[in-house]
């Protein structure tokens, strides 16, 4: 693995925008780095809309919006010194999206187990992500990206940046 | 009142009082309207509106006017129908605020999936004249397992060494089931001690009200696992094991040895750790159960690593 490979996890959250300008920081200023930003998309749940129509729409929505998000955590890297060379985006598509199919998609499983596979797939040897600081009872139900990274991560260094 | 619908009930069920035949519905949009007497027509077949339906909770009866109580004329069927009610709205978990939404396409689509599946509620879907995604749901006949639980006269010891076993056997087909609709990435939503059904005779357990939905990002079926445990720490228990009633269940100095990592992560004065008052629990079972406790540094991710634990616990406990 290539520490200098580093895969910074963005989910357009204040958090996640933390964890770019750390990166930024650590990074930005020295050579050799390359910096990759992947976005594992979730999107809106179907069920929750009255019919197809409404839920493509927010789905296109909601893609404009990570995407224009994408776009700000990309200044904010090469703001910091990387060239735009140095820094690449992902946007991983859900399998289950309406909108369009791709070869390599998200199964919806896990977030965290999806960007590892990248990880792997990729050979980043480092990982970034913010992390939002939930309680236990809180993780419990709704789970932490960061945590499962943590447990989970073989082979690489984490950066979490709280 | 309709001509058509005194007709139609009269030839039908020639015992319905004319006088309370009502108006015929083709659109179930206004629901509120819809009451005993009334007809629904829905694929080509008619359902007499007997009453709506009623969820005791807290003690109190809670009319549900969007789920009619029916009798379907045709073929002389108790059928319940499920109407289209969106309804949003915060369900508050253990000082958590989570979104919760009704969808009938979700419970339509999950019918569909488990049609056959004894493990479920059975029923087919219809669209009424203006598009509503109705439920036409078969009446499960049977009892509510907590109360079948609950109206057990008998003392912990022995319910858990008698009858439990049997419980647990069928609780693990449940739990599997669960697993089931996962696996097809569905949830069930809404996985509370009343929507676990025994059936008369068969004494099958049966899931029932597949309707809600909730958006959980990194832990999608999050909820239905703190379910599932809330329904065993009940049947280990036989009831809700509390602060407030532990003593009473096992005595005063097995009471006093309860701690905070003792208690439910998510309902503070609920007691996790059954096995510091019931000495006789095997370790493996209450290892699971502390799962769900304030001390737990582990959760469970998926029914697969429930199942992995919980499914040796029942040679442990004695065979049903």
């Amino acid at each position: 693995m290539d520490w200098n490979k580093v895969l910074v996890a963005f989910d357009a959250s204040e958090n996640s925008f933390r964890a770019v300008e750390y990166a930024g920081e650590m990074t930005g200023r020295s050579k050799g780095f390359y910096l990759e930003l992947v976005y594992v998309e979730r999107l809106p749940d179907r069920d929750m809309y009255p019919d197809d129509a409404a839920w493509k729409a927010r789905c296109r929505e909601h893609e404009a919006e990570v995407r224009a998000a994408l776009a700000r955590a990309r200044g904010v890297l090469t703001a910091r010194g990387l060239d735009a060379g140095s820094v690449g985006e992902r946007y991983e598509v859900s399998c289950r999206s309406p909108l369009r199919q791709e070869q390599s998609c998200s199964l919806g499983t896990s977030i965290a187990h999806e960007i590892l596979r990248i990880q792997q797939e990729g050979g980043f040897g480092t990982v970034v992500i913010g992390r939002r600081g939930v309680s236990k009872a809180e993780e419990f139900l709704f789970g932490s990206v960061s945590n499962k990274i943590i447990h989970a991560a073989k082979g690489c260094t984490v950066w979490v940046v709280s | 009142m309709s001509e058509e619908v005194r007709n139609l009930v009269h030839k039908h069920m020639p015992d319905f009082p004319a006088s309370r035949c009502g108006r015929l519905f083709t659109d179930t949009t206004p629901f509120m309207d819809i009451s005993y007497g009334d007809v629904i027509v829905l694929g080509g077949l008619h359902y007499l509106v007997l009453r709506d339906e009623q969820e005791r909770r807290f003690g109190m009866e809670d009319p549900k006017f969007w789920v009619k109580r029916c009798h379907q004329l045709e073929t002389g069927e108790r059928k319940i129908l499920k109407l289209v009610f969106y309804e949003n709205f915060p369900m508050n978990i253990g000082g958590f605020k989570i979104q919760c939404y009704r969808s009938p396409h979700k419970e339509a689509r999950i019918l569909n999936l488990v049609k056959g599946d004894e493990r479920f509620m059975q029923g087919i879907s219809a669209k009424d004249a203006a598009g509503n995604v109705v439920r036409v749901l078969d009446v499960v006949l049977g009892k509510r397992l907590d109360s079948v639980v609950e109206e057990l006269e008998l003392d912990h010891r022995t319910y858990f060494h008698e009858v439990f076993p049997g419980i647990l056997a069928k609780y693990l087909e449940a739990v599997e089931a669960i697993g089931f609709l996962h696996a097809n990435w569905e949830k069930h939503g809404d996985i509370r001690r009343d929507h676990l059904w025994v059936e008369y005779g068969t004494g099958r357990y049966r899931w029932i009200d597949f309707d809600y939905t909730f958006e959980f990002q990194e832990n999608p079926f999050g909820l239905d696992l703190f379910g599932l445990g809330n329904i065993l720490l009940f049947l280990v228990g036989k009831g809700s094991v509390t602060l407030q009633n532990a003593a009473d269940e096992a005595g005063i100095e097995a009471a006093a040895r309860i701690t905070p990592a003792d208690l439910s992560l998510i309902i503070g004065n609920r007691v996790v750790n059954l096995g510091k008052l019931f000495s006789y629990l095997p370790e493996e079972l209450n290892r699971v159960l502390l799962h769900f406790s304030a001390g737990a540094e582990v959760f469970y991710d998926s029914v697969d690593e429930l199942m992995a634990d919980l499914g040796p616990c029942l040679d442990l406990v004695g065979k049903p």
